[in-house]
């Protein structure tokens, strides 16, 4: 009897080294990638893999642009792939990792790269971004491996610098298409009731403020992400929100409680709501009838969702009333801050270096050819990452000069997108990021709902607590 | 027992019971069914409501004063739930999955309470010991090393994943392993002289024999396969592999505001409607097999 | 030589039945103890080659972690009050059942058919029956479009409709639909078995009763309840089991965040806590699933204890 138990124990014992392999087997846990002496191989076939979350319509283009990717560089062979969201993709990714089988690319978020880190896996590109190593195209055009100066300045500075902000110094991720905040305004009821579009917070108010006199039912303003509203006013208040490196957690300090004690004030006084306490997307309630109660006037949400905010049409076919899209809102107008979202891309540790290096080819010809950035921005209405795609003939025809607050509501938002170019802003990766942003949006949506009749400062300062309480225990 | 001899004169009395015991007893009956029915209707309320709310539109099921019958009948909902949540696909992998997991479950079980009922080997009971300790183990507790054997396994997101983790059921092997124990040795011993070999003589005298609990444990592990939700949810998140539950929830998690609730409901008939099929042709299998296990699939 | 063959086929036929278990079950279990006093442990930073120390880190931070203690206690409440409540009103069935003759097998079979269900499903639909379609925040913002049901049910009663489980409802509110729908949901089972029970009682103590003149209810506490209590305590542990282990039922109502709207997590339990850490930290993991067992294991022995001392065989 107790023999049997142990021969079972005995079984079990073998067992454990088996799985201990196969746990660590196959993967390279280095962390770091130098271009080799004899650089990349034109001659040589080599595939790689991408994983992405496109729709139907944005694959068209990448299958198109793989097209033209593989008339410079037929040796290599893009295969792509469209995970699911963003959560899938970096799930998948992550489990991936752990048995080594992970994609060469893949669309990434700063938090996901600092994830990925956590097993070593991402790619440096410091390198390949330095390296001078000459390859020929079979264009017959020379091409240097790594980015040109006139490539680097190309990029919107914002954008680019996401990629470099994970305390390292080194650089993980280019960006490839962006999306940022604007601010959706009724741009009918504006010019009837002669207001002023507001610039900064304290305009808002105002604005907010009059609004709520002429049409009294109303929540003057929805705000889609009270994540983003945190860390952009942390932005443009200078004050701290996280840090990649040191102590990660340090936006319980009094600026912040300040402005969100001050929003808590607005949304009781019924001037602005948001995503999560309106209970779905506050255009929802920007393309409402004006006639109904809740209806809002202005919307801050993603560039991107602009044909979400074309309020419907009328008996006659036009549109009920116009739409006009500007900056948001800022603490020092002069100053402004705004958040950069959207995909960008990363690569992969792979044991083949030429792997690698087809994998920076191929999102180098992405993310710095300008007919793929401004073909990419048509169809998903996210803003291009290089200046140079504003030029493009066709882009600028056919997109960017038709906007307006109707039909070509997209582009205006894009335009908005790429004039307001120096005003992005990053915040830090780190593994433990993106725990932070979903405290803090938790943390506006439960400050905004204290009620007046206990004491609010003292249940906004607990809420604040609690907030870094839970990001140092999912973190650490 | 002295209360038994007096039994049949008191019986006697009894018919002669007075005129307001009868009431009373009257009294009690009504209040019995009273209870019963009320009870009956509270327990069914929500598969009504389920009903009528399948089948209103949305502006009849907003109504801050509800209909207790739809006044127009829209089964366009259930096209609607069908499309939205693809259920379709969800039936088929689910239906792949509780069958090739039922069968092969079977198999292993038959199998195993074979050798634990039939055969003689050294450590027999303590083996059958250990398993039956396993079963005091809550299973959340083996779900984290799973995921990652599975994981380093290169089982996610297969079918493989969904089957094979829980083929084995120690309640199963043991609730087998019973019935196969009050079948008399004699008929074994007797078909070994014969001749017949192991395998023969499982599938012409013992399955036939077991067929009761071999269906109820069919029952339950198709039910399971239904039901489940967790370590799908964990192992198999893409569409192609999803089962029925996972889909359920996924496709219509917006709980809040504009949800489209009749179309929800009608989907969560769909869902709910093979389990009953099942259950009002194989009543006796799922009692039975129910109050000997007290576990869901 | 028969005896030899068969020790041989005895194990080649338990084999599949061994393989999968050790790499399914025993593994696990050893591996589970393992992580559990691996501070810190980390699938993924392993893979990065981290190491990481033995010690009861993993123990000390989730018991100090408000989170957890949230999801502990929210498992205490409902099975606090889910087994008791479930437990007395499946005897108060059974018993009627078992007094009537017409109708008994209709409203038996009615009784069972919460039972054939997929609780995310039928969770769907209480959460519908709660829910107010619309928002429900106070002053300015509402904006009530139907109230739910149960709500239109209170209110033609003359009450004050509630908010349940929409974003602001109080915790209460939520436990009083997470325990009706448990409590929905146990009753089947819990009837089928104190049924099963009183119908294989000896008629004879009964009759034995009435020849006595023993009132109903003298009847019921010193005849029904003794000779039944080895099913109520078979029902009353399994309850508890099944009550440590409740998650499904509260993913059906409130969805995966557990929580009304912008409250994740409110309504957590450790099995929710457990997946949770899963996939990120399962160190932790580890050592909430072994607390989870020895929670489990002690209020086992606890109901053994106390049942054996009350149980009338």
């Amino acid at each position: 009897m107790k023999k049997s138990l142990l021969a079972l124990f005995m079984a079990v014992a073998l067992c454990l080294p088996l799985f201990a392999l196969a746990g660590c087997s196959d993967t390279t846990a280095v962390n770091d990638f130098s271009v080799p002496e004899e650089g990349f191989d034109t001659e040589k076939e080599v595939t790689i893999t991408f994983y992405h979350t496109m729709g139907a319509n944005l694959r068209e283009v990448l299958d198109e642009y793989i097209v033209k990717f593989n008339e410079l560089y037929p040796n290599i062979t893009v295969e792509h792939k469209q995970v699911g969201s963003y959560d899938d993709v970096r799930d998948q990714i992550k489990t991936e990792i752990t048995v080594g089988n992970q994609p060469n690319i893949a669309y990434c978020y700063p938090d996901h790269v600092a994830l990925y880190n956590l097993a070593k896996a991402v790619v440096p590109l410091d390198s390949l971004i330095a390296s001078t190593a000459e390859l020929k195209r079979a264009d017959g055009t020379t091409e240097v491996l790594g980015l040109t100066d006139e490539q680097k300045a190309d990029f919107i500075k914002g954008y680019y610098d996401e990629g470099a902000q994970f305390g390292d110094g080194k650089m993980y991720s280019l960006p490839l298409s962006k999306s940022t905040e604007v601010l959706y305004y009724n741009k009918t009821f504006f010019d009837k009731h002669g207001l002023q579009v507001p610039t900064t917070w304290d305009e808002m108010e105002e604005v907010c403020k009059k609004i709520k006199e002429i049409d009294p039912d109303c929540i003057p303003l929805g705000y889609d992400s009270e994540a983003n509203w945190f860390i952009t006013m942390c932005e443009q208040y200078d004050s701290e929100y996280t840090s990649a490196t040191g102590d990660h957690f340090l936006f319980n300090n009094q600026k912040n409680i300040d402005f969100v004690t001050r929003f808590r004030d607005w949304y009781q006084k019924g001037y602005v709501t948001t995503e999560e306490l309106s209970g779905g997307y506050t255009s929802d309630l920007f393309t409402k009838d004006s006639a109904e109660k809740g209806n809002s006037y202005m919307c801050i949400g993603s560039s991107a969702g602009a044909s979400y905010q074309k309020p419907d049409k009328d008996a006659d076919g036009n549109y009920v009333f116009d739409v006009g899209i500007t900056t948001i809102p800022q603490v020092d107008a002069s100053n402004p801050k705004v958040i950069s979202q959207g995909p960008s891309l990363c690569i992969f540790n792979k044991e083949s270096s030429q792997e690698v290096m087809a994998s920076w080819l191929f999102v180098e010809f992405l993310t710095t050819t300008p007919e793929f950035q401004a073909d990419f921005s048509m169809k998903s209405g996210y803003v291009p990452v290089i200046k140079s795609a504003a030029e493009d003939p066709v882009y600028k025809s056919e997109f960017l000069e038709l906007a307006d607050g109707g039909d070509y509501i997209q582009a205006l938002s894009v335009k908005v997108g790429l004039e307001q170019e120096a005003a992005y802003y990053t915040s830090p990766a780190f593994n433990g990021s993106s725990v932070a942003r979903d405290q803090v949006g938790l943390l506006m949506q439960k400050c905004f709902t204290v009620s007046s009749d206990g004491d609010v400062a003292a249940a906004i300062k607990k809420a604040f607590e609690d907030a870094i309480a839970e990001c140092e225990y999912q973190a650490g | 027992m002295s209360e038994l001899q007096n039994k049949t004169m008191q019986e006697k009395d009894l018919k002669k019971v007075s005129a307001h015991q009868k009431v009373g007893k009257i009294v009690v009956k009504v209040l019995l069914y009273t209870f019963l029915i009320v009870m009956a209707l509270i327990v069914i309320f929500p598969f009504y409501f389920m009903l009528i709310s399948s089948v209103k539109t949305l502006p009849e099921y907003q109504r801050s004063v509800p209909t207790l019958w739809p006044e127009f009948i829209r089964l366009r909902n259930y096209i609607d739930a069908f499309n939205t949540g693809n259920l379709g696909q969800l039936f088929v992998n689910t239906m792949i999955v509780g069958i090739v997991s039922t069968i092969l479950s079977l198999v292993i079980t038959v199998l195993s309470a074979f050798a634990f009922a039939r055969l003689e080997f050294k450590g027999k009971n303590a083996l059958f010991a250990a398993l039956l300790g396993t079963m005091m183990i809550p299973g959340e507790l083996f779900t984290i090393t799973n995921y990652a054997t599975v994981n380093s396994l290169g089982w996610m997101n297969t079918y493989t994943v969904l089957i094979v983790p829980f083929l084995v059921s120690v309640f199963y092997i043991y609730l087998l392993r019973q019935n196969f124990m009050q079948i008399p040795n004699e008929l074994y011993l007797a078909a070994k002289v014969d001749g017949t070999s192991d395998i023969k003589y499982l599938w012409k005298v013992m399955i036939p024999l077991a067929l009761p609990t071999l269906i109820s444990i069919t029952i339950l592990k198709m039910m399971g396969a239904w039901n489940s939700y967790v370590w799908p949810r964990l192992v198999a998140n893409e569409e192609e592999y999803q089962l029925i539950t996972n889909g359920l929830r996924n496709a219509f998690t917006d709980a809040e505001g504009n949800a489209n609730i009749p179309v929800q409901m009608a989907a969560v008939a769909i869902v709910s409607f093979p389990l009953f099929l099942v259950f009002i042709f194989l009543r006796k299998y799922i009692m039975k097999g129910v109050s000997r296990s007290g576990i869901k699939g | 030589m028969v005896e030899s063959k068969h020790k041989w086929k005895a194990w080649l036929y338990l084999a599949p039945a061994i393989i999968l278990l050790i790499v399914f079950t025993v593994w696990p279990i050893i591996n589970t103890v393992r992580m559990a006093f691996l501070e810190g442990y980390n699938q993924t930073a392993v893979v990065g080659g981290a190491t990481y120390s033995f010690g009861i880190g993993n123990f000390t931070k989730v018991l100090e972690y408000k989170g957890f203690l949230t999801c502990l206690g929210n498992t205490m409440l409902l099975c606090v009050l889910t087994v008791p409540l479930s437990t007395i009103l499946a005897l108060l069935i059974a018993v009627c059942l078992n007094a009537i003759k017409p109708l008994q097998r209709l409203l038996q079979t009615i009784f069972f058919l919460p039972y054939v269900t997929n609780s995310i499903a039928i969770g769907m639909v209480f959460a519908a029956m709660f829910n107010m379609v619309g928002t429900a925040f106070g002053g300015e913002n509402e904006l009530i479009i139907t109230s739910g049901i149960i709500n239109n049910i209170i209110e033609f009663f003359g009450g004050v409709p509630i908010n349940w489980i929409n974003s602001g409802s109080s915790y209460a509110a939520n436990m009083v639909v997470m325990v009706v729908y448990i409590v929905w949901n146990a009753l089947p089972f819990k009837i089928l078995i104190l049924l099963g029970g009183l119908q294989s009682i000896n008629k004879q103590y009964y009759d034995a009763a009435k020849v006595d003149g023993t009132p109903g209810w003298r009847v019921f506490s010193r005849i029904t309840v003794p000779l039944l209590s080895p099913m109520l305590a078979y029902v009353v542990i399994t309850g508890f089991i099944g009550g440590f282990k409740e998650y499904s039922s509260i993913v059906g109502i409130f969805g995966e965040d557990m929580g009304p709207a912008g409250e994740p997590g409110k309504l957590n339990t450790m099995v929710g806590f457990i997946y949770d850490s899963l996939v990120t930290q399962q160190g932790r993991a580890s050592a909430a699933a072994l607390i989870l067992f020895g929670i489990i294991f002690v209020v086992t022995m606890l109901n053994m204890y106390v049942s054996k001392k009350k149980t009338h065989y």
